[in-house]
């Protein structure tokens, strides 16, 4: 296959017809020239991180995600017992992140626990516990760079899928965290806006088609308890 | 299956319309992603402001396309990802084709594409005896169906789950049930076993970033994540005018389509990949290989309202808001692009021969304009390309003669007032056979036959008579000198 | 205020009393009013079956026609015909000289209920009707030019009338010019939603500002017996109890 071959055909072919289009893009422009002068961004007024986090919560279970607010590792950890319980978990996939293994480590239980899972033994898994690099407070959305955790898989297989975060890594909006993203740039980032859906047969919403059906979110605030 | 062509517009159409489980599994089409768009959409303050953005940073991308291509692939490269370039389908194909021989692989996924169904990528893989497993959904009902997409985000929206839950029953041999979550587990359990065997995952591309090398896939179900992430090999298919040129470009995109295609804020899950995996030891497939794809786009750019289709970002919207696809769905349309979208760039795409019926099949509501999130100017690209059609530009040998000549006359007679009062009065005098209290209602036999218009027009409606009055004559005599 | 009306060829042939009516209510407002019988169509069916080279033999006419006017404005009963003339430019891509003599006509061309209410600043006509009404939005006069509290606004203000909302006012009726005849299955399949709305809404007139759509669902209103009366907007603001 001579792939230079294609690629000059397809340049060659590109400018010829742009500059075909030449004599009829002055009148085209009159009626359509998109008025891009009046774009703004609009400025958002700067926002609490009590507000962040509750905008967050809103628009997480707007998407039918769930979501508890902790105190600190040892309390994320009671509550994930809990969970793990409800569920009957016995194999649980975690990702390698430092917070996630310290949580993990105050678990006292018979589940297995397993990081860097093959494929075979992740599709075994009833439970997947992940962090998170980022959260947009406007959509409910959890943002994972591959580069800082290993939770691609972790947060896609299991059925359910439980995400750590802590509240300093909400931003209010999507352009923000694009921003940030950009900086230094992972190979695969993910956004994930609550549970895998699907409305493929006649429009009727079905959860869990082939990601998690179920997503959790514990949010640790430090700053919680001082304040209440 | 039989496929239907867009050369049989007309009688595929008219079957749709009779077909009663179509136009139930239609029904709900407009009404619900209508109202779930127009919620979605209140979210924003600045909808027409970014419609507006979109629309010029697509303007800008066409206006300098190889730039922003070389951009792309140089970055795209330096991530570690391989590019491929196909001036056409076959020549995708084969490039597919090579890539999986030289792995040895026959176990493929697919994520949900409209450019692999452009190029009827399936087939060309089953003739060599590979048999690509669809992973969305819809594609996967369509394809144990047999049956092609009759919507770009919904492809099985033609079927009812009655029709869907047979189907389960006959192919996957589960027991009868029209439980839309059912239905889902199914799937989802035998899709799996699939996932966990592939060696190759194929997907689409939404967007690629010309300042980075970035693809990025949209998606709901996560089969996308999975196609993109277990399988050692990813092979991503772009047309070539999926290319923006700044990684917050993106922005505006991911406001504007999921909110215009399913009504919601942001879709579940959105996969940025930039090349392949750093260490021999991360998660994601060790080769990613992205296909950039012509296959008559770049012959778009030819003219500026034509350029526009290119801009297109395949949300659905002016399909769900058209009321012809919204009566026959999308299978009349014969093409992988159904809908408003489909009949301005399926002609572009396979030649206006065998497609000449399809700029036709629109009443020019502008009802797709108007919810186009990029400003496509559908209507206007429907003129353009009747014009073609009708002045020859492409091909006028088997274009209707008659009308030709009607329109010929037309614009000689009516164009001078004496012929045009004479027609008035011809009128007056010939409709005195077939009027009757004031209206001509249902012409049959003959005269059906000597002007087909009338026949077509009054099987259904009664049509008004020519004044015994006009209204120049009452202007004269009534209103000129009061 | 001088006004040339372009009263199209449908109006002139086959409703010439919605002409009349539109002249009442224009004099009626302090306008005076010329009639040019020179002109005769738009051109729009050629422009929309792709006869380009026909519509600009059309256009040329209806510039040349109308530029010889003193009239301050041009008005015209119908949404679509005024759609058309705002399309006139684009017929000459490569002809500066036409171009702008086409802009300049689009400019002072005005649908009647956006002219009454946008320049003449007229909401109430005086007019009386008994009955309720409705209002379809035909597509040209919305999409095109952007006409839709206008006539809402003026049938609101209608004496002794009923006013309601029709749902999916904002739908095609199916007309579409030649699709109405090339396609009649589809045309009438989505003109039929048109004409179910109608009988829901209990209205005893549908109003719009365009011929061609009171003749598409005119035509079905009267094969299927309904009590439902195709009526122009400018047939009502001009009626008078
Ligand atoms: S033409 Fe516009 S509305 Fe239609 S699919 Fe493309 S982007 Fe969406």
């Amino acid at each position: 296959m001579n792939n230079s071959e294609a690629k000059s055909a397809i340049f060659a072919s590109i400018r010829q017809n742009l500059a075909a289009s030449l004599p009829f893009d002055a009148a085209h422009h009159a009626h359509h020239a998109p008025k891009d002068s009046t774009f703004t961004t609009p400025v958002l007024p700067e926002l609490s991180t009590e507000n962040l986090i509750e905008n967050f919560r809103k628009n997480l279970e707007s998407v039918g995600g769930n979501f508890s607010i902790v105190y600190d590792e040892s309390e994320a950890a009671e509550i994930l017992l809990m969970m793990i319980g409800e569920k009957k978990a016995r194999k649980i996939a975690v990702s390698d992140s430092p917070l996630v293994e310290k949580i993990v480590g105050f678990l006292k239980m018979d589940a297995e626990f397993i990081e860097n899972a093959s494929a075979d033994r992740l599709f075994e898994c009833d439970l997947g516990i992940t962090g998170a690099q980022w959260a947009i407070a406007e959509t409910g959305t959890l943002v994972l760079e591959s580069e800082s955790e290993r939770h691609r898989l972790a947060s896609l297989v299991p059925p359910v899928h439980v995400c750590i975060l802590e509240a300093g890594q909400i931003r209010q909006t999507l352009g923000e965290i694009l921003e940030l993203v950009q900086q230094s740039l992972s190979r695969t980032i993910t956004f994930i806006t609550g549970a895998s859906r699907t409305s493929d047969i006649e429009l009727t919403l079905a959860i869990g088609v082939h990601g998690p059906g179920e997503l959790i979110v514990i949010l640790i605030d430090k700053t919680e308890e001082a304040e209440n | 299956m039989e496929h239907l062509t867009a050369e049989t517009f007309d009688q595929n159409a008219r079957a749709a319309l009779a077909d009663t489980q179509l136009r139930g599994a239609l029904k709900n089409l407009a009404v619900t992603f209508g109202e779930r768009r127009q919620a979605a959409i209140a979210t924003v303050e600045n909808w027409e402001d970014l419609r507006e953005r979109a629309r010029s940073i697509k303007d800008e991308t066409l206006a300098h396309l190889d730039k922003y291509l070389t951009d792309f692939a140089d970055n795209a490269e330096k991530a570690g990802a391989q590019i491929h370039w196909a001036r056409d389908g076959r020549e995708a194909c084969a490039i597919v084709l090579e890539l999986l021989k030289e792995r040895d692989a026959t176990k493929i996924v697919k994520s949900k594409s409209m450019a692999t169904e452009e190029i009827h990528l399936n087939a060309a893989l089953e003739k060599t005896g590979i048999d690509p497993v669809e992973t969305d959904l819809g594609e996967w009902i369509i394809q144990l169906a047999g049956e092609t997409p009759s919507h770009i985000v919904v492809p099985a929206i033609h079927k009812t789950k009655g029709q869907i839950a047979d189907l389960f029953v006959e192919k996957v041999g589960i027991e009868k049930s029209d439980d839309v979550d059912v239905l889902t587990k199914t799937a989802r359990r035998i899709l799996r076993t699939r996932f966990a065997e592939a060696e190759v995952g194929i997907s689409g591309v939404n967007f690629g970033v010309a300042e980075t090398g970035t693809i990025l896939i949209l998606e709901n179900e996560g089969n996308i994540r999975l196609t993109t992430s277990l399988p050692k090999t990813h092979i991503a298919l772009m047309g070539i005018e999926k290319v923006v040129p700044r990684f917050t470009d993106l922005d505006v995109f991911l406001k504007l389509l999921p909110r215009s295609g399913t009504g919601q804020r942001l879709t579940t899950y959105q996969s940025l990949i930039t090349g392949t995996k750093r260490n021999a030891t991360d998660e994601g497939p060790a080769e990613v290989h992205i296909i950039l794809m012509d296959n008559g786009r770049s012959r778009m750019l030819a003219h500026p309202t034509t350029r526009q289709s290119l801009a297109c970002i395949r949300c659905g919207a002016c399909l769900n808001a058209c009321p012809v696809y919204q009566q026959i769905g999308g299978h009349a349309y014969g093409s992988v692009y159904p809908g408003p979208i489909g009949a301005v760039i399926t002609p572009q795409l396979v030649g206006i021969g065998k497609t000449k019926q399809l700029p036709f099949a629109s009443s020019l509501c502008g009802a797709c304009r108007e919810v186009c999130p990029v400003k496509i100017d559908i209507p206007e690209l429907l003129l353009h390309l009747r014009a073609e059609i009708a002045e020859g530009v492409t091909e006028t040998s088997t274009h209707k003669f008659s009308e030709k000549l009607a329109f010929g006359f037309y614009s000689f007679a009516w164009s001078r007032p004496e012929f045009y009062k004479l027609g008035t009065k011809i009128s007056r005098l010939l409709q005195k056979f077939v009027a009757k209290d004031g209206k001509i209602g249902k012409t049959s036999g003959f005269l059906a036959k000597l002007a087909p218009p009338l026949g077509a027009w009054t099987a259904w409606r009664d049509a008004p008579t020519v004044a015994p009055k006009s209204f120049r004559e009452i202007w004269k005599s009534d209103l000129e000198n009061k | 205020m001088k006004i040339s009306l372009f009263i199209t060829c449908l109006v002139d042939q086959l409703c010439p009393q919605v002409g009349k009516a539109t002249v009442e209510v224009l004099r009626r407002a302090g306008c005076e009013v010329v009639f040019d019988e020179r002109q005769t169509c738009c051109g729009q069916p050629a422009f929309n079956t792709g006869y380009r080279t026909e519509a600009r033999k059309f256009a040329k006419r209806f510039i040349e026609i109308f530029e010889e006017s003193d009239a301050d404005f041009i008005v015209s009963p119908s949404g679509s015909c005024t759609a058309m003339v705002k399309h006139f430019d684009e017929l000459f891509a490569e002809d500066e000289n036409w171009r702008s003599r086409a802009a300049r006509i689009a400019a002072k061309t005005y649908e009647f209920s956006a002219f009454l209410v946008n320049v003449l600043k007229i909401e109430d006509t005086n007019a009386s009707f008994s009955g309720k009404l409705t209002w379809h939005d035909a597509c040209h006069g919305l999409r095109d030019l952007n006409v839709r509290d206008e006539p809402r606004k003026l049938l609101k203000n209608v004496r002794n009338a009923e006013f309601v909302e029709l749902k999916n006012a904002d739908v095609c009726c199916g007309f579409g010019g030649t699709f109405a005849v090339k396609y009649p299955e589809i045309s009438v399949a989505i003109l039929d939603n048109k004409i179910a709305e109608i009988e829901k809404s209990g209205a005893d007139a549908v109003v719009a500002c365009d011929a061609s759509c009171l003749m598409q669902i005119g035509g079905r209103l009267s094969r299927l017996g309904s009590k439902a009366k195709p009526m122009h907007i400018a047939e009502i603001l001009a009626a008078q109890e």
